[in-house]
């Protein structure tokens, strides 16, 4: 900034020598430039020799180009006295808005184009020299860089095609090991030109251009490219959010020091410039020194609509620990009225501590300190709930690979493909199915039948003291199997019970996600945030708290007791297709159509890990239950396993076919179970892929990934099921497998 | 009759728009829908085209009275969210405040009444008549028949037979959504000896609610007013007619 305006001060000295000559410049629209330039710093005979020139559309641009960065730069009065000097209109000018009036002028010469590169390298040679200093400039100067560009974006349309032929034959010319690297760049480079072509209105050049080298692309991006081939004018791209989103944003690439200096070398030398800005403006090149990487690291890792993650993006710390679990005293069956207590201390009962309590004292420097977010208190029936809960767990089986879980399946028989969502509570007693005639329907697995609460007179009625009151609120004639809840007003995309079951969410396409009472079975509130689609929601593990995503590509954070999102989770580029939190409820991991998967932190609402690698939307999400690893599932089939800690992709588990729709890791984290679209259910061995994981500095600081094609190893076995995609797994408490699915002949 | 052997153009098109797509499998129904929606958009825009050209005294419709309604109607129905720089701006805001403490031992932790769905969405129809002259005293109109009739302005001097009214009550009345008349046989009646009764009447019509705890519904029906003036003759004819319903 101060290299640029040292440089004008410079040649504002000049102004008074070279006024005389000015009157004939409009011919060489170079030395109108530079005067136009020196002039606004007040010197208004130049300005006013300028003014006929104004007319002409090329000095109106550099004229709108000058006054934006005067206004940039705070200089109000100059601008002011520009503006007024040059006749210029009133309104305020924006980066886009030039671009628009720029593109709007038409196709200017290549004239301009030499002018834009020229003033371009006027604005960067005074800064520092460095491998990152014209990338560095262009960012401290977005503006003016954006509107420069635009000229040389103007630059000839017909010419894209020759640049981009020219860029594809040196990268194939190069060494094999760069190769690879440098190969990253063809993807966003080809949809940032189509796109641009789109918007300036070129629709012929677009389309030649489109066929021509859509075919180059890397296989994982067909959809997306199909997507593009149906957008072929300006006004398609308008309501396509995503889009928008995407040409507005950096792609981000990550390519060795070596290999970025080739590119530079090469597309510097040859005045490449247009194609050089046009890197500059839509792709963030992530610079790391150290050893190239070869094209199957670089596939794994590629795939999402915004690139690879950048690595600061990856650096904060995650609290990815387990919070403690309170103490509960189990109430021992015998000697409740031992009575020694000599010292007058209160009465101490030994607790039966288990195997699954934390016997260490110690803070776990890893977890968050339990007063990290504010969490409901364990009320008596909470703690009614954990002591059951220890109760089951020692009676868990443990699972390994030579001890597999039986799987027990519940098929919803005549859905008609209307099953949208389905949930179990956390001690397998109910099962609620979303449909997608916008009904809720709870059933009962266990002999146990569904009850409501009696009515309020009835209530007046019975006796509050007895025993079994709880027993008695529950109104007997109302038994049934199953309820059905209605008031929705569309498919019910996303289900969960809250851990104390009293209360059931449902998210639909109508926008709201309603929370249900599992006593009264009514529905008690709507949460009404997104206006589009809400595609799944989840309960914390604490309950209060619940996390909803759908189609405005945010995903919400909500508090039952407010009426308003409590933490808006905002980045994505597409849909948020998939919202779990974490065991510790302090983060909420979101998968989205746009390939990625990010973790949240609660408290901050900053998006502190990116995870880069799917090759196509993202259905299912699992932590697993020492917090410590992330499994996703997605269209493409595969399973991929994340190390939160540092941020890395540690394992890939291919053999499923089509979708991923359902991921659940067992009770102690041994087994991961994996239900899909193909209508198998797949077991991996989870000990084993996050057992040998040579997590090494070089590996943490440069984010390269060995992994080792060992899918056949993991996978323990694999579960046909009739003709009925899995879309719900649920490990109970003794490490039975439980899934769920539609029938679908 | 045989079926048709070829399909009609417009399907043809649009299967294969769906080809273009890249949507290979999809069920034969799905044809239609697509089309039926197009056919509606379609014809929704030419009209609202037709609207503009005639605001604008224009004879024909071009092609900027399309444009226009295209552009009205993506803003009306075909909304899209909101964009990325927005939503990180309130993000920004929404997340700087910190999360609320959460008091302990409240109860159901549900937003205040007026977000809450909780409210009952029903209102009891109730029908105060004026009371009579002399309290205490529980009169109850005979379910009339027939046509409606003057009323005498002199107040009735029925005394209540308390035991039908209990009886009445006492009896297991299936309250599902009925009205509740009761009916008792006033002793005195002097003038009048037509069927349609005389005076009175209060007759407190409920319509009364399934969910209405059972106490309530002896509270009404000893709550019966009695009397009526002249003046509200007309509306009592109302309740007459009401009345008829509850045969």
């Amino acid at each position: 900034m101060a290299a640029v305006q040292g440089g004008m001060v410079d040649a504002k000295d000049e102004t008074d020598i070279k006024k005389e000559p000015t009157s004939d410049g409009f011919g060489n629209n170079h030395a109108n430039d530079a005067r136009v330039l020196t002039a606004s710093p007040g010197s208004s005979a130049a300005a006013g020799n300028n003014k006929p020139a104004a007319g002409a559309p090329e000095e109106q641009q550099t004229l709108l180009a000058v006054l934006q960065f005067l206004r940039k730069n705070k200089l109000s009065e100059s601008a002011e006295i520009l503006r007024r000097e040059a006749g210029l209109p009133e309104e305020v000018l924006d980066p886009k808005g030039s671009d628009s009036t720029g593109s709007g002028q038409g196709g200017s010469t290549e004239v301009d184009g030499e002018d834009a590169s020229s003033l371009l390298s006027r604005v960067t040679l005074p800064t520092p020299g460095g491998a990152k200093a014209p990338s560095k400039a262009g960012e401290d100067q977005p503006d003016v860089n954006v509107v420069l560009s635009a000229y040389s974006q103007q630059g000839d349309p017909a010419l894209y095609e020759v640049y981009y032929s020219g860029l594809k034959k040196f990268i194939e010319s190069v060494l094999d090991c760069h190769r690879a690297e440098l190969s990253q760049v063809f993807y966003p480079l080809f949809v940032h030109m189509y796109l641009e072509l789109v918007y300036n209105n070129h629709e012929s050049e677009a389309k030649a251009f489109f066929e021509k080298f859509s075919g180059d692309q890397e296989c994982y991006y067909e959809e997306d490219l199909r997507i593009l081939s149906s957008l072929t004018k300006k006004e398609h791209m308008r309501g396509n959010e995503t889009l928008l989103d995407f040409r507005t944003s950096k792609f981000v690439l990550r390519i060795s020091r070596d290999s970025y200096q080739l590119l530079k070398r090469h597309l510097q030398e040859r005045q490449n410039n247009q194609i050089w800005n046009i890197i500059q403006e839509h792709l963030y090149i992530d610079i790391f020194d150290g050893m190239l990487r070869s094209k199957s690291q670089i596939d794994a890792m590629s795939g999402s609509l915004a690139g690879e993650a950048k690595r600061e993006a990856n650096k904060a710390k995650v609290y990815y620990g387990l919070l403690k679990e309170p103490e509960i005293e189990l109430p021992l069956d015998d000697e409740d009225e031992e009575a020694d207590n000599e010292e007058g201390k209160p009465k101490k009962k030994k607790p039966k501590k288990d195997s699954t309590g934390s016997k260490s004292k110690k803070q776990d420097p890893n977890a968050p300190s339990q007063t990290r977010i504010p969490l409901p208190e364990l009320k008596d029936s909470d703690k009614l709930d954990k002591i059951m809960y220890l109760k089951e767990s020692t009676k868990r089986v443990r699972l390994g690979p030579d001890n597999l879980p039986s799987i027990c399946f519940y098929t919803f028989l005549n859905a008609y493909q209307g099953l949208t969502a389905v949930d179990m509570t956390d001690d397998s007693s109910l099962i609620a199915g979303g449909f997608a005639d916008s009904t809720v329907r709870v059933w009962s697995v266990t002999p146990k039948k569904l009850r409501k609460v009696k009515t309020a007179a009835d209530l007046n009625l019975i006796d509050k003291e007895s025993d079994d009151v709880l027993e008695r609120i529950m109104d007997d004639k109302t038994a049934s199997e199953s309820k059905c809840l209605h008031g929705h007003s569309g498919p019910v995309y996303g289900i969960s019970f809250s851990p104390d079951r009293n209360y059931v969410l449902s998210s639909s396409e109508d926008g709201t996600v309603r929370l249900w009472s599992l006593l009264t079975f009514t529905c008690l509130v709507g949460y009404k945030g997104h206006n589009y689609p809400v595609w799944d929601t989840q309960f914390s593990p604490y309950g209060y708290y619940f996390v909803s995503g759908g189609h405005d590509r945010v995903a919400r954070l909500w508090a039952t007791d407010h009426h308003q999102p409590l933490r808006i989770f905002a980045g994505h580029l597409a849909d948020v297709t998939c919202t779990r939190f974490h065991p510790n409820a302090n983060y909420v991991a979101t998968g989205s159509s746009d390939r990625t998967i990010r973790l949240w932190d609660v408290l901050t609402g900053n998006c502190v890990r990116i995870f880069t690698g799917h090759k196509g939307p993202i259905h299912a999400l699992a932590f697993s239950p020492n917090g410590k690893f992330l499994a996703s599932g997605a269209t493409d089939g595969r399973v991929l396993l994340w190390d939160i800690g540092h941020g890395l992709m540690v394992g890939e588990l291919k053999g499923h076919t089509d979708t991923i729709y359902s991921l659940r890791f067992s009770r102690d984290g041994e087994i991961l179970a994996s239900g899909s679209m193909d209508n198998t259910v797949r077991l991996w061995d989870a000990m084993k892929a996050f057992d040998d994981l040579e997590t090494d500095d070089f590996t943490a600081a440069t984010g390269h990934i060995h992994l080792q094609d060992n899918s056949q190893e993991l996978l323990l076995g694999t579960y046909m099921t009739k003709s009925t995609p899995v879309i719900h797994l649920h490990f109970t408490r003794r490490n039975l497998l439980l899934a769920a699915g539609a029938y679908n002949p | 009759m045989s079926a048709p052997k070829t399909i009609p153009k417009d399907a043809q098109v649009m299967m294969q728009i769906l080809k273009d797509m890249g949507v290979t499998e999809y069920e034969p129904r799905v044809i239609n829908q697509m089309l039926e929606f197009t056919y509606r958009y379609v014809t929704t825009i030419i009209e609202d085209a037709k609207i503009y050209a005639t605001h604008a005294k224009k004879s024909n419709v071009d092609a900027d009275d399309i444009k226009l309604a295209i552009q009205c109607r993506m803003d009306q129905s075909f909304t899209s969210p909101p964009p990325r720089d927005f939503l990180l701006e309130v993000a920004r805001q929404k997340n700087q405040t910190p999360l609320p403490l959460i008091k302990p031992y409240t109860g159901p932790r549900l937003p205040p009444d007026r977000y809450c769905l909780t409210a009952p969405n029903y209102r009891l129809k109730s029908i105060q008549k004026k009371v009579s002259s002399s309290a205490g005293r529980i009169t109850v109109p005979r379910i009339s028949v027939g046509a409606v009739s003057s009323r005498p302005s002199t107040p009735t001097l029925g005394t209540p037979s308390v035991q039908s009214v209990s009886t009445k009550v006492g009896a297991p009345v299936s309250l599902t959504g009925q009205r509740f008349t009761v009916q008792i046989p006033s002793a005195s009646q002097t003038a009048t000896t037509k069927p349609t009764t005389p005076s009175t009447p209060a007759v407190s019509n409920v319509l009364i609610n399934q969910s209405l705890i059972g106490s309530k519904n002896i509270l009404i029906t000893t709550n019966m007013v009695s009397q009526s003036t002249g003046g509200d003759s007309l509306k009592r004819k109302h309740e007459d007619d009401d009345d008829y319903d509850a045969l």
